[in-house]
């Protein structure tokens, strides 16, 4: 069937280039200025009356002869476009020019890495029982885009650019054999997180005390590092405007939120992430979270600390989302669980239960409901009652997925020097097993 | 005070003489490190349909991916290509779901009735 896809300008090489990885490049493509959400129908009609601002031709022209200009005879082939090829060892070149080599093809995050000699690669690989040539998984910037491939010496490669210990190998394994990429295209600037939990974190010396989320432990800080670079080179990700496409981008990428769990601060009777995902607590595992942003917040007054973290669920959580995470000092945990609250499962329900949704907020989604309010249908008569200053009762978390039911995520980490409590938009990707990759 | 100085001058050119200094040869030496990139899949080609002759006669669906806040281009497309061509059939439809999901009791429906399609739009 003729078919020619209109697109926005922005995306011109993205669409160029998922239009080849999908095997038609020589596709026919409309494109009209960006962005075109918002634009009234004056502005949107001089866009499509005026020119494609890629091929300055009139766009009605280019839509006409995308469905009416014969094919030519290479976009009637079949059969495989060749890849370039992909050779285990680069040219053997000096160091300084090899380091200049890695950032020039995009290598790297900017940062200076570790040449993957084979000395330091095979150091890497005596970590793990797995056969370097062993693959591992498949990963990709985002859906629309094709998936890498990789084995266990790839990853290893990656794993000593970032500066990776060899102990660090099998936690590194168990994020790359999941197949999250860390820098997901979207033109929102999506964040991870990487949460550690079990004997791992003690045996390769993660720091889960002061300044946990920080930058002051090799291992959390080159374990995040390496999931970038992974990304970037394993995934295929990271190239901005056709495979990165987050519009401004975010610091939380270069090493991407990487700290285990503070087991032994937990309060009594509060389970460790992992054996919430289903794990034994001998287990060690690996829990990826996909988010944007986190607010770090202390707010000292007469009021409970469980209440503190409703209200700010309630009232400054106020975009679209139906998902949070909470990572708490453990100051602020037992605080919680002296309240009463004696699982974190308990805490995420008695959020769900108490987190109304600001008025201004619930009318802007639900139109439906909004015409029954008028007409004194109940309830929403009465929360229309309520005026744009009031919160309707009905949370917008408790939609998630799995076991767990409230969309809601408790973590403990940090040294005890204050009650500091951070609140953000991330949600649980998946857990995976080290010990499988050990 | 002139004796202290001395002292430390020469203790300096001791120093200096026995720190070893990489050899221009070092800085030279080429060394050989693995490629750090994931294997790419082949890209099977996938033929592009044959074009039609004229538009005229003809039913083309204009489809609507429901990207956010788009529906007046997609209408104002829907209007000026009407008032251009009015010997073509132009039906704009909704494709089912949200702009990432896939329709395909649409896709049959105009592989039966039409005869091309524009598809748009996002952002």
């Amino acid at each position: 069937m003729p078919t020619v896809p209109v697109i926005t300008q922005s995306f011109d090489e993205l669409v160029t280039s998922i239009a080849y990885k999908k095997g038609i490049p020589g596709m026919r493509m409309v494109f009209t200025p960006h962005p075109v959400t918002d634009r009234p129908p004056d502005i949107c009609r001089r866009y499509i009356e005026g020119k494609d601002p890629v091929s300055g031709k009139p766009m009605i022209d280019v839509i006409v002869s995308g469905l009416t200009q014969p094919v030519a005879a290479e976009d009637k082939q079949t059969g495989l476009i060749a890849r370039p090829p992909r050779p285990r060892l680069l040219e053997p070149m000096t160091a300084e020019k090899l380091d200049q080599y890695f950032l020039d093809n995009d290598y790297t995050d900017g940062f200076p890495i570790v040449l993957p000699t084979e000395e330091k690669v095979a150091a890497m690989l005596k970590a793990t029982s797995h056969r370097p040539d062993e693959m591992v998984g498949k990963m990709r910037p985002s859906d629309p885009h094709e998936a890498w491939e990789y084995t266990v010496e790839m990853v290893a490669v990656n794993a000593v650019m970032a500066g990776a210990k060899p102990e660090y190998f099998p936690a590194i394994l168990a994020m790359a054999s999941t197949g999250v990429t860390s820098l997901f295209s979207s033109t929102s600037s999506f964040a991870r997180m990487a949460v550690f939990n079990g004997p791992i974190a003690k045996e390769i010396k993660m720091n889960s005390g002061i300044g946990a989320m920080g930058p002051f432990s090799h291992a959390n800080s080159t374990i995040g590092r390496a999931w970038t670079l992974i990304s970037k080179n394993l995934g295929g990700s990271g190239k901005p405007g056709e495979t990165y496409l987050g519009s401004q981008g975010t610091p939380l990428n270069f090493s991407n939120i990487c700290f285990p769990e503070a087991e032994s601060e937990l309060p009594k009777g509060w389970s460790p992430l992992h054996v919430q995902k289903g794990f034994k607590p001998s287990d060690s595992v690996v829990s990826l979270f996909s988010g944007w942003s986190l607010n770090n917040v202390a707010w000292f007054s007469s009021m409970p600390i469980h209440d503190v973290i409703r209200g700010w669920l309630e009232h400054f959580f106020s975009t679209s989302v139906s998902q949070a995470t909470f990572i708490l000092d453990p100051i602020v945990a037992k605080d919680i669980a002296a309240a009463g609250f004696a699982t974190k499962e308990a805490y995420a329900d008695y959020l769900v239960k108490n987190t109304g949704t600001p008025a201004w907020l619930y009318w802007q989604t639900r139109q439906n409901e909004l015409k029954k309010a008028k007409e004194g249908v109940e309830p929403f008569a009465g929360y229309l009652k309520l005026g744009d200053n009031g919160v309707i009762p009905v949370s917008r978390f408790g939609r998630g997925r799995g076991k767990n039911r409230s969309g809601i995520e408790i973590i403990v980490t940090g040294g005890s020097t204050n009650a500091y409590w951070f609140g953000g938009d991330f949600s649980h990707v998946t857990s995976s097993s080290i010990d499988k990759w050990r | 005070m002139k004796i202290r100085i001395a002292c430390c001058l020469v203790v300096a050119l001791v120093v200096t003489s026995f720190t070893p200094k990489p050899s221009p040869a070092a800085n030279d030496a080429k060394i050989t490190v693995l490629n750090p990139r994931g294997i790419l899949p082949p890209i099977q080609r996938i033929p592009m349909a044959e074009r039609l002759n004229s538009l005229e006669g003809k039913t083309i669906y204009i489809i609507d991916t429901k990207f956010a806040r788009t529906r007046d281009f997609v209408e104002t497309l829907h209007e000026v290509l009407q008032e251009k061509f009015p010997k073509t059939t132009w039906i704009l439809r909704d494709k089912r779901g949200n702009y990432q999901v896939d329709d395909p009791d649409l896709w049959k429906e105009i592989k039966a009735k039409g005869h091309g399609v524009i598809m748009g739009i996002g952002h």
